[in-house]
């Protein structure tokens, strides 16, 4: 496939026919076999792996066409936006770019899996590394539909303006403190080098034809690791009751470690997260506020979203300035308003 | 498949883009199954159902457009990697679409968190109409809301949904249970009542009952008192939005 390719002088001797062939055979073994198994298998009868696949199936149903809007939106800036405006736009100085790509996310209005196809566009067209990736972090956050969501699912508590207000203070500052960590790296330093599909960068085919090449390519690229994210999710969450954080809710520092490591394993949508942060009575707002700014910008559909699209260092550098800026935020938040 | 030859160049099918353009109309095909079929309903809420219209079209589009720009005068082989991602990228969509519907069941009511109502009682809900599993889930973590339906103690109430066992309990006794669904099943929570003076019988977990009484408010938790039971099919959407 043309997104796997390496440069052509390390590229590997092109497999014989025959083996492509072999693959291709099992493959489709393997999808008959599930499919097989699936429908007379019963597997619906066992009872954690019926709650399993339903999880599973509900939150790819769920991503997958925000993933595909996402996608839509990254193939027209790729071939209906001209290059020399992400140009102008990066040489602006970065101490604009940031705040100023942190406050674009609220035009954006789809979730962390819509977001992360456009941000990495961005930064392939031009923009430079440290804008792309702060509007891609903060949109998740910031966006009117997640804003109202959070407003809603905290109705009628004492804690509903600083919920929704801290919410959004918080994500945009969290997603420029990443946005300068990573700094002055060039664009080749962030992304992952093996993500070029040479066949839609071929500016001399059609307009038409280059997107959906663009469409396709990011729509499978982005879906296999939405997928294995997705299965580890489904699988923790059958496994692994809810209320395992619930001890920790009275101790001051790991009650908000706890909520942003429930954040990570559940990987709920921004638009629907703030209903289960609301359910973790036990916790405090700062800490829900913790579980509510980690969760769209690091999750485990994230992470592998992460590790596919950007090079190796990312994936730590978000982890580490997340959670940094997250729980030192909420510490002040414990303390000044408990 | 058949090589085609146009003027100077030799156009032929690209198995990688053919492969890619079949996953894509796997994806649209199960998109509009699940939209055309109501199953959109056993995965999502009613919130965001509008997410499977939206991802059959755009899915559609990929997929029609790479299968008609298939052919390519380079050579695209598709090689095993790709074709084993490819296979990982169907592998959702065979299951969604031979697995027999089914909604989330008794199992994972012990993992997942209470529903506390995301409308607390008193500011947000009107208390006049017929009470529900969300007045009694906000009543159940809010002592506001528990005021409110203590004003409405003895009055009638209607509920479904499935039984979940409880060992402690007296055989006239069962926990009745639905999920409360935001934007998808993984974002679950759970709201519970129980359900007493039910006439003696065999209530298995997962079964799904329709059950009329009059609502109790007792301390902290709402008891319903069952007039009459009645084995109910799993309604067509199985999960309450908040």
């Amino acid at each position: 496939m043309a997104t796997t390719r390496t440069e052509p002088q390390a590229a590997p001797p092109a497999p014989p026919r025959a083996a492509q062939e072999r693959t291709w055979l099992w493959v489709t073994l393997m999808l008959v076999a599930v499919a097989l198994f699936a429908r007379f298998g019963h597997p619906m009868q066992i009872a954690w792996l019926r709650n399993l696949l339903i999880i599973f199936g509900s939150l790819l149903i769920e991503a997958m066409p925000f993933v595909a809007l996402g996608a839509v939106v990254s193939a027209t800036i790729e071939v209906f936006v001209p290059a020399s405006s992400f140009a102008r736009m990066a040489a602006l100085p970065r101490a604009l770019q940031i705040p100023a790509a942190a406050l674009a996310g609220m035009a954006f209005p789809v979730c962390e899996c819509g977001s992360v196809p456009v941000g990495r566009r961005l930064a392939r067209k031009g923009l430079s590394p440290a804008a792309a990736v702060t509007f891609m972090l903060a949109a998740p956050i910031v966006n009117p539909v997640v804003i109202a969501s959070t407003f809603v699912a905290y109705r009628g508590r004492d804690s509903q303006w600083l919920m929704v207000g801290g919410r959004f203070v918080l994500g945009m500052i969290v997603a420029m403190c990443v946005g300068w960590v990573i700094g002055a790296r060039a664009p080749g330093e962030l992304l992952r080098g093996a993500t070029v599909t040479d066949e839609a960068d071929d500016h001399d085919e059609p307009r038409g034809r280059r997107f959906i090449a663009h469409l396709s390519g990011d729509l499978v690229f982005m879906a296999r690791f939405l997928i294995v994210g997705g299965l580890v999710a489904a699988t923790i969450q059958t496994f692994v009751p809810a209320s395992v954080a619930n001890r920790l809710a009275a101790l001051p520092v790991l009650s908000i470690l706890a909520m942003m490591a429930l954040a990570f394993f559940l990987s709920l949508c921004s638009e629907s997260d703030a209903f289960v942060a609301a359910s973790f009575t036990a916790f405090g707002p700062s800490a829900q506020l913790a579980f509510l700014v980690f969760g769209p910008m690091l999750d485990l559909k994230l992470g592998a979203l992460y590790v596919g699209t950007f090079s190796k260092g990312f994936f730590r550098t978000v982890l580490i300035v997340v959670t940094a800026v997250t729980l030192v935020a909420c510490l002040w938040m414990q303390v000044i308003w408990g | 498949m058949s090589a085609v030859t146009a003027e100077a160049t030799t156009f032929r099918w690209s198995p990688m883009r053919v492969a890619t353009g079949l996953v894509l109309l796997g994806w649209a095909v199960m998109f509009t199954t699940l939209w055309l079929t109501g199953r959109t309903y056993l995965y999502l809420s009613s919130r965001t159902a509008w997410l499977v219209p939206m991802g059959a079209a755009i899915m559609s589009v990929a997929a029609i457009g790479r299968l008609w720009t298939a052919r390519t005068a380079n050579d695209e082989p598709l090689e095993p990697r790709a074709a084993w991602a490819l296979g990982v990228i169907a592998l959702p969509v065979v299951l969604v679409l031979a697995l027999p519907p089914s909604a989330l069941g008794a199992f994972s009511a012990g993992k997942r968190s209470t529903f506390t109502g995301s409308a607390i009682g008193a500011t947000a809900r009107d208390v006049t109409g017929p009470l529900d599993f969300v007045d009694i889930g906000a009543a159940q973590s809010f002592p506001d809301a528990m005021q409110q339906l203590e004003a409405r103690a003895g009055q009638p109430i209607t509920l479904e949904g499935f039984v979940t066992t409880d060992a402690s309990a007296p055989p006239d006794e069962i926990l009745l249970t639905r999920y409360i669904v935001t934007c998808c099943v993984a974002d679950a929570t759970v709201a519970q009542v129980r359900i007493v003076g039910l006439p003696p019988g065999n209530y298995p977990s997962d079964e799904w009952l329709q059950i009329t009484g009059a609502v109790y408010p007792v301390g902290r938790e709402v008891l319903v008192a069952a007039n009459t039971v009645q084995q109910i099919p799993v309604p067509s959407q199985p999960y309450l939005t908040p």
